[in-house]
């Protein structure tokens, strides 16, 4: 052998080393896609108003509605007061139920209970509903 | 770590020695040339069309209604949607070009013949259920060009006598293409016919590996086509061994096949998706014009060169049925084309007048 020839298990880390460097990068070429092609898409409606007709909601009433991707539920406590809610329950998110009768909401999964204001009144849940800004105008309420 | 895991199965598998067995110690033919790797290409390719064909699903919507809106969307708003879908269409082309590729080498090189009758069998089965995949395929997007060609694909069948305007009617599950046609089609097109693919395929290899790799009929190793009395392997001692001097051609012929499919996608996917794939099915307007796939214009074109299309299908069948049964057919032990000049004469003119026929149908 030629003193500056590589003994052969050298020359073969060497190439392996080679093609696993070479075999990541072209892995990593092909995740990258990959990865973006299966990742939630960007809905752009992070900002996104939605307006809801005011006779939707009836006073001591809800209406549920998808706000941003997500259930929301719009209440009338009072005539003219408006309160919007996630209606996803902050325990193991399960969306919430209305209990017309008691006027409050109850989640159907383990018995956690929410106020008007999204406040907990009973049950396993760790924080509030979260409230969105709502505001009338016109005849339309407006969310968000 | 990972010598621990192989010493852990091989105790209880023996994997090492069946890794042995089919790789280091599995021979091949010294003279083996690449058109033998194009198997492997197809393996690949076909493969690649499994994994992009379930990223599509995640979006694809198989609904009259949407399905060419969620096409656009995967194309336009999905990150890299556009290189899964034209990855996926560019895809099917590639492989019918293999497909062809390696039934004319296995053709030429007279690897059909015995013992190789059910390898060939399988194969052309196969051939069959990938343009299977690509017709139940090509109706999905619900685009014009799609909706139109599955039209004339599936009106074809009524030239069958008797049965043909219900058998048409069968195929669409309703008299023209509509929602029960997209129905059958997508449950085809993404269960049936890839169940049924990867069957075959195990049961080619299975074939393949059982009969042992035929030698090139060229030079002073060609061997004539014999099968004996019993079950005989056909070993290559003082051959190459399969891994890795034979698989790295076979990466190499991959490689470079996955060239050609990310150049086509990258810069002219327009082969392959023409402007009427990019409008939606109107169904009470059909497009100027409007021509199969390249791989069915000979059949297209034959539907229209007979008198009568029940002579033109009848023909059409007559060729495939003589394609899947020439082992049988064929019984010659000669192998070296040399030798076989009846044989490489039909095959060029053979050749020659698909093409020419094809030709003919893309402009007719």
């Amino acid at each position: 052998m030629p003193q500056n020839e590589l003994p052969s298990s050298q020359r073969r880390t060497f190439l392996t080393v080679l093609l696993a460097g070479l075999g990541t990068v072209l892995g990593a070429m092909a995740a990258w896609p990959l990865l973006r092609y299966l990742s939630p898409r960007d809905r752009g409606d992070a900002d996104t108003k939605v307006t809801l007709a005011r006779d939707k909601v009836p006073v001591g009433g809800a209406e549920f509605i998808d706000f941003r991707g997500r259930p929301a539920v719009i209440l009338q406590p009072k005539p003219g007061e408006f309160v919007a809610l996630t209606a996803v329950c902050t325990h193991l998110g399960c969306i919430v139920k209305w209990v017309n009768e008691k006027q409050e909401f109850l989640c159907p999964c383990h018995g956690g209970r929410f106020s008007t204001s999204g406040q907990v009144l009973g049950g396993p849940p760790p924080k509030p509903l979260e409230s969105f800004n709502i505001k009338l105008d016109g005849d339309q309420l407006v969310i968000g | 770590m990972l010598k621990r895991a192989v010493d852990w199965l091989d105790v209880r598998l023996g994997v090492r020695e069946l890794w042995q067995e089919n790789t280091s110690g599995y021979l091949v033919p010294r003279n083996i040339n690449a058109w033998y790797s194009l198997g492997t290409v197809l393996l690949a390719l076909f493969g690649l069309q499994f994994l992009t064909g379930i990223l599509l699903l995640i979006h694809y919507v198989p609904d009259t209604e949407k399905a060419f809106g969620s096409v656009e969307t995967i194309v336009n708003a999905v990150p890299y949607g556009w290189l899964i879908r034209n990855l996926h269409a560019v895809g099917s082309n590639l492989i019918v070009v293999v497909l062809l590729l390696h039934m004319l080498s296995v053709l030429f090189m007279g690897s059909y013949k015995r013992p190789r009758e059910l390898t060939w069998l399988s194969g052309f089965i196969l051939f069959n259920l990938g343009l299977g995949l690509c017709l139940t395929g090509y109706l999905l997007p619900w685009s014009q060009l799609s909706f139109w060609a599955t039209t004339v694909a599936t009106d074809a069948a009524g030239a069958v006598p008797v049965i043909g305007p219900k058998l048409v009617e069968f195929l669409r599950g309703a008299p023209s293409v509509g929602a029960p046609t997209l129905g059958r089609f997508f449950a085809l097109h993404v269960v049936v016919l890839p169940g049924a693919l990867m069957g075959l395929v195990g049961f080619h290899l299975f074939c393949v590996r059982r009969c042992g790799i035929s030698v090139p009929p060229f030079g002073k190793d060609a061997k004539p086509a014999r099968v004996g009395t019993v079950f005989d392997h056909e070993k290559h001692p003082g051959g190459i061994p399969f891994f890795p001097n034979y698989t790295a051609e076979e990466a190499a012929m991959v490689c470079f096949a996955l060239a050609v499919l990310v150049a086509v996608t990258f810069f002219a996917p327009q082969i392959f998706i023409p402007l009427d794939a990019l409008e939606p099915a109107n169904p009470f307007v059909t497009p100027e014009h409007i021509k199969p796939e390249w791989y069915f214009l000979w059949a297209y074109q034959t539907l229209k060169i007979f008198p009568s299309k029940l002579i033109g299908l009848a023909a059409q069948g007559a060729l495939m049925t003589f394609l899947a049964l020439l082992p049988f057919i064929d019984r010659g032990e000669e192998r070296r084309p040399a030798k076989r000049p009846l044989f490489v004469t039909c095959y060029v003119l053979g050749l020659l007048l698909l093409i020419g026929i094809s030709i003919w149908g893309r402009y007719s």
